[in-house]
């Protein structure tokens, strides 16, 4: 390959990999050190912190409404997974036929996905509205979607699965249009029904692609805070709450930054460890 | 096949009504903000308002600053894309062509950089940005946002940069160009059009930037619109034919750039994630 250890190619790596790291790596790494500090409003720009080892999450692990908000969080998560897997691939199947417009109509449902996550907050909390909303309406009964705290945290997951599903469905999409016709056209031949080709060719090919999606649904909505900050601030009584939120009331709301700090560390881990997996599933498709 | 044939009107009607119902919160929130302050609180509910009317525009307009609000989305969003762009070219372009274990490493530690929630980010920023003099400036949500949207181009713009011919780069540098003017003269023009898909969709994540917004700028006359929007329905009652009129403005820029680009938006999100 001519040039390619030209020496321009190492810059252009350099800047946006040194970006990143400046302002991605060290807000993390500068994340966990305060969760091992004593950090105060008096203290917070000084490196001169007291250390107080694994005080904030001793604090935390023995909070109650941690234990509950790290099992909203992963409730909020599996049903997303779930749902938006489910949905999706069902969606995707159904626009994997032919007919006029197809394509056109598939990507339209991604305007949904476009819209800034704080907006489509505050659209779900109007549609969920107790007594004028249209959702309490179609349905006929007077429903406490957020104000209920049994219900707000399957009313947020609602809105999220609508916000996401498009986007995971494209990505389903993209990897059936990947498969190969040649095992469905045997299958046909030998009159495999469309059930059991869906079930032994089908789903086994779509396997890996499923799981790499599963991986993206769970960082991305370990990340929503503008839908749920918007909808319900996390309430009532943190029935709806998950953990970004959960540390950012800390942070900027109790301005306890080693507890929210530590509460965010618990959330780095969860991501962390699935994009490890995305990362070797993503790996491992390539190779094959 | 002629029966598939004959279904494919009928599929065509279901996939529109499927579509049309599912978008429909879309259109419930034109539709709420043409709705005056009387007809938003009827029961039940009209599906069509009855009188359209414009005064919740009006209203936002003149008296909730949706103007200021959105020149500021804009003065954080227009930035984000370019130094996304500019430097999503030059690390894309870079990954796609170098091979080494260097590389590998860079490629992986821009698939996990793009996965931690920017909330979790908010209090180490503020720091930094506090250290750097630079809070209450758009500067500093630009340069946060940025460190979202870039890992997220990277990715994407990786695969796209792959797929120009290195051919025709090794006749340019065969004719006496040097490899900056071969990535200036020959590369990027072919790939102008992933490089608008990216622009569009860091714009898009910028243009709605809230978290940032809402912990590096506490002066309002510089907060964006997400944050305006937000003082709205934060409160227990709201106004709601004035929010989504507010909404409703504040969303015509992201989904007219997405009807424009809609097909190369799908290839262009397909290409990356998966590959």
């Amino acid at each position: 390959m001519v040039g390619s250890r030209s020496p321009l190619l190492f810059v252009f790596l350099a800047i946006p990999i040194l970006y990143l790291l400046a302002l991605v790596a060290f807000p993390v790494a500068y994340n966990i050190l305060m969760s091992l500090q004593d950090v105060t409003l008096g203290n917070i720009t000084s490196f001169a912190r007291p250390f107080v080892g694994l005080d904030n999450y001793r604090e935390v692990l023995g909070d109650p409404d941690f234990r509950k908000v790290l099992l909203n969080s992963l409730l909020f998560v599996a049903a997303n997974v779930i749902a938006q897997l489910g949905i999706g691939l069902a969606v995707a199947l159904f626009f994997s036929q032919r007919f006029p417009g197809v394509h056109f109509l598939r990507g339209l449902l991604l305007a949904a996905w476009m819209l800034p996550a704080l907006v489509v907050g505050a659209l779900w909390k109007w549609l969920f509205a107790t007594q004028y909303g249209v959702i309490n309406f179609a349905i006929g009964s007077p429903v406490h979607w957020l104000a209920d705290p049994s219900l707000s945290l399957a009313s947020v997951t609602i809105a999220n699965v609508w916000f996401g599903m498009p986007f995971s469905m494209i990505l389903i999409s993209a990897a059936l249009t990947g498969i190969p016709l040649e095992p469905y056209e045997a299958a046909a031949l030998d009159g495999a029904g469309p059930v059991q080709r869906f079930r032994y060719i089908t789903l086994p090919a779509l396997r890996p692609a499923l799981l790499a999606v599963a991986c993206l649904i769970t960082i991305y909505t370990m990340r929503a805070f503008d839908l749920i900050f918007a909808m319900t601030g996390g309430g009532p009584l943190d029935s709806s709450n998950v953990l970004p939120l959960f540390s950012y009331q800390f942070t900027f709301q109790q301005f306890r930054f080693g507890i929210g700090a530590a509460i965010g560390t618990f959330a780095f881990f969860i991501v962390f460890a699935v994009a490890l997996l995305y990362v070797h599933t993503l790996r491992r498709e390539a190779v094959e | 096949m002629i029966l598939a044939r004959r279904r494919a009107p009928l599929l065509t009607l279901i996939a529109v009504a499927g579509v049309a119902l599912y978008l429909f919160p879309i259109y419930w929130m034109f539709i709420s903000g043409l709705k005056d302050s009387a007809e938003i609180f009827a029961n039940p509910p009209s599906l069509f308002p009855r009188a359209p009317s414009l005064a919740a525009f009006q209203h936002v307009f003149a008296r909730e600053n949706v103007l200021r609000y959105l020149r500021n989305s804009l003065a954080i969003a227009v930035p984000v894309t370019l130094l996304t762009v500019a430097m999503g070219a030059c690390g894309g372009y870079a990954l796609s062509r170098l091979r080494s274990r260097l590389v590998d490493a860079a490629l992986f530690a821009v698939l996990m950089l793009q996965v931690f929630p920017d909330a979790l980010l908010a209090t180490p920023m503020f720091i930094i940005f506090k250290f750097l003099g630079l809070l209450n400036t758009f500067a500093a949500v630009i340069l946060a946002t940025t460190s979202k949207t870039l890992a997220f181009a990277l990715v994407i713009l990786r695969p796209m940069f792959r797929q120009v011919p290195i051919e025709l780069e090794e006749a340019s540098l065969v004719d006496g160009c040097n490899r900056f003017q071969t990535f200036r003269r020959i590369v990027l023009p072919i790939m102008h059009i992933p490089l608008i898909v990216v622009g569009a969709l860091s714009f898009v994540q910028a243009y709605g930037q809230f978290v940032y917004a809402l912990t590096l700028l506490s002066r309002q006359e510089l907060q964006p619109a997400t944050v305006g929007i937000y003082s709205f329905v934060g409160a227990e009652y709201a106004d709601w034919n004035r929010v989504m009129a507010f909404s409703s403005v504040f969303v015509v820029p992201i989904l007219v750039l997405f009807l424009a680009l809609q097909r190369r938006i799908v290839a262009g999100l397909t290409a990356g994630a998966l590959k």
